[in-house]
């Protein structure tokens, strides 16, 4: 160990870098709360500033291929890799585990509930499950994936958004929910509406030729005035 | 004062002398199978004389079903344990008259090891007496600083100190109920009552629970028992009622209750020295809670955490126990960036697709249906042809109708399936 002097010095090198690293994780004691949740596309951070609101429902929703899971992938990444928890409620089990890996999420921080079998099937028990999940403060992020189940979910009675949300307000935790068209969103929470634009391609036509990626709009805001155009790769 | 018992012959049980010794102080240590030693300090005010003493040990002994208990009370562990080995019924020593009494004693009360045996034999010693009688530097000289040593312990000269047997930890608490009762709701007040002093013993013994057993007896006489265990040892009476509470939701007993028992496995309390750098760790008593209400979930084998397999057969993964452990930081290692992934279709949807010069150019399955825009592909893969062999041309497509998809034909059964949707 070094002098007194240098010790002290390193140490306050550390804490000031730990503490002013605005994408450090949190450390113990600290108030999450005013830190939105990081989605890793730094265009749609710029459009919600700064991330998803913590403490609210916020909905990501969009047609087929427009990144809604990469997005949804892509804050459980940011999530997990910080050190906390991320849950991902999967009534129709549609959750790739290797293109998650790809992107950088930590799978052993993942706790993943997939719908499909007897014991587990419909979107009532996703519902009751997400809630049980939300409730127990222990996950940063929660993704509830209602992709494909538009038709099911407007059936839902309306409190069930209002009940998952006030599971939610006095926690640092966010609850995205991913979705075909509008659901819901909380009183602060992000509603990110996708499309999607060209497909990009590497090579001419013929084989040895990749899907490269695909360029997205989101769109926020009041009537969804505030856009941001992306580009996305494609995990291999 | 210490006092010494010893029987002969060997007891019917190791713990007979420990629990005999127990009714008279709770600082008691077995000396092997046939002797126990007593620490008396303090008990002056319940036997004035030691000769009482000794003959309620001596009484107490022969209660118990011991024939020939021996009893010595004396000033020094050693001179009460080698009196009471070595001579018949009771005998109290006053302080000084130790070597005097212990002098005719055969030397192998001592239990020297036999090379020491034999030449002590061989120096013509036969009794502790004769050993005590010899000069301490001769002995020095001869044997090392174990001379001086063994010639203290003949004079009955010792002075370590008693160390006590603990007692077996118990942590249970049980409670028979005036009226049986049935359900799970008046169950929850019960198990309260009963695991809030369980949990306070064990908290007071800086212990904490890694299973709880719980037993109820029911009205029919059977024995209702369920065994919990947690991620992490927990004496929280809260989260025990929890885990019992819905334990007993899918295990609940066929009758009324009559009593009610819990027995926690003790574990000494976990010492975590946290960090203030590190980013805050769930709790896992919470953490146990919270499994314990996904059971439904993580039974089934449809809850916990993927881990993906080392193989190259796509989509391979196997779920885990849902277990995080504590965050290792990896300084510098980059997050990976945003990108398209996969929404996997459980099973792979069959499809019809038609294929010109050997590329796809319309795809119909169950909820994706069109003509192909743009298409990458074929990328050939295989695997397993020593298990259950796989092989699979794989094409990403884009179709007019809107879409990304990735399908693939399966080359072993010349069949289309779409894997997923690129979203």
């Amino acid at each position: 160990m070094g002098s007194p002097a240098t010790v002290k010095a390193a140490l306050e090198d550390l804490l000031r870098h730990q503490r002013l690293q605005a994408d450090g994780p949190p450390l113990r004691g600290e108030d999450r709360w005013p830190r939105p949740l990081a989605t890793g596309v730094r265009e749609i951070d710029g459009l919600l500033g700064g991330g998803l609101p913590r403490g609210q429902v916020s909905e990501v929703h969009g047609p087929v291929s427009s990144g809604r899971t990469a997005l949804a992938v892509s804050v459980v990444a940011q999530t997990t890799r910080a050190g906390a928890l991320a849950a991902w409620v999967d009534p129709a089990d549609h959750f790739d585990p290797t293109s998650a890996a790809e992107t950088g999420v930590d799978l052993a921080r993942v706790l993943w509930l997939r719908g499909g079998a007897p014991a587990t099937a419909g979107l009532g028990r996703a519902i009751s499950v997400a809630g049980t999940v939300l409730g127990s403060g222990l996950f940063e992020v929660v993704v509830l994936d209602l992709v494909g189940q538009a038709g099911e979910a407007r059936r839902l009675p309306g409190a069930t958004w209002i009940r998952l949300q006030r599971l939610i307000e006095l926690q640092p935790t966010a609850l995205v929910l991913l979705a075909d068209a509008h659901l819901a969103h909380g009183p602060s929470g992000a509603s990110v509406a996708l499309r999607a634009g060209a497909a990009r391609w590497s090579g001419a036509p013929g084989p040895g030729r990749l899907l490269s990626g695909l360029e997205l709009e989101a769109r926020s805001g009041r009537q969804l005035a505030r856009a941001a155009r992306f580009a996305l790769p494609v995990s291999s | 004062m210490f006092g010494a018992l010893h029987s002969v012959p060997l007891p019917p049980s190791p713990d007979t002398l420990l629990a005999l010794a127990r009714e008279f102080t709770p600082r008691v240590e077995a000396c092997g199978p046939a002797t126990v030693l007593l620490d008396l300090h303090g008990l002056a005010r319940a036997w004035p004389r030691p000769e009482a003493l000794g003959r309620a040990l001596v009484e107490a002994a022969r209660g118990r079903g011991l024939t020939e208990p021996r009893v010595a009370l004396a000033f020094s562990r050693v001179a009460a344990r080698l009196l009471a080995a070595g001579r018949e019924g009771l005998t109290v020593v006053s302080a000084g008259q130790e070597a005097q009494l212990l002098a005719p004693l055969p030397l192998a009360l001592l239990g020297l090891e036999p090379e020491k045996a034999d030449l002590f034999r061989r120096w013509g010693l036969r009794t502790l007496g004769d050993l005590a009688a010899l000069p301490a530097g001769g002995l020095a000289e001869r044997l090392g600083p174990e001379g001086p040593r063994l010639r203290r312990l003949a004079r009955g000269e010792d002075d370590t100190p008693l160390v006590p047997a603990l007692p077996p930890e118990c942590f249970d608490c049980a409670l028979e109920l005036d009226w049986p009762v049935e359900g799970l709701e008046p169950l929850a007040f019960l198990l309260a009552r009963v695991l809030e002093p369980l949990g306070l013993t064990l908290a007071s013994r800086g212990r904490r629970a890694a299973a709880l057993t719980l037993e109820l007896r029911l009205v029919d006489g059977s024995v209702h028992r369920r065994t919990l265990k947690t991620a992490a040892p927990t004496a929280l009476p809260r989260t025990w009622r929890t885990l019992l509470l819905l334990d007993l939701e899918s295990h609940p007993p066929r009758d009324a209750i009559q009593a009610i028992t819990v027995r926690a496995a003790p574990t000494p309390a976990r010492e975590v020295q946290f960090s203030l750098l590190d980013p805050a760790q769930p709790s896992p008593e919470r953490l146990s809670e919270t499994l314990a209400r996904l059971r439904e979930w993580t039974e089934a084998g449809r809850g916990g955490s993927p881990a993906l397999l080392d193989t190259h057969r796509p989509g391979a993964f196997v779920i885990e126990t849902f277990s995080p452990g504590t965050f290792k930081a990896t300084a510098g290692e980059p997050t990976g960036a945003a990108r398209l992934g996969l929404r996997v279709f459980r099973p792979p949807r069959p499809a019809r697709v038609s294929v010109e010069g050997g590329a796809p150019v319309f795809v119909a399955a169950s909820g994706v249906r069109g003509a192909v825009a743009d298409r990458a592909g074929p990328w050939r893969a295989s695997g397993d042809w020593w298990d259950v062999a796989w092989s699979r041309e794989e094409w990403d497509v884009a179709l007019f109708e809107g879409g990304l998809y990735r399908i693939f034909r399966d080359r072993l059964r010349d069949e289309w399936f779409v894997e997923g949707e690129l979203d």
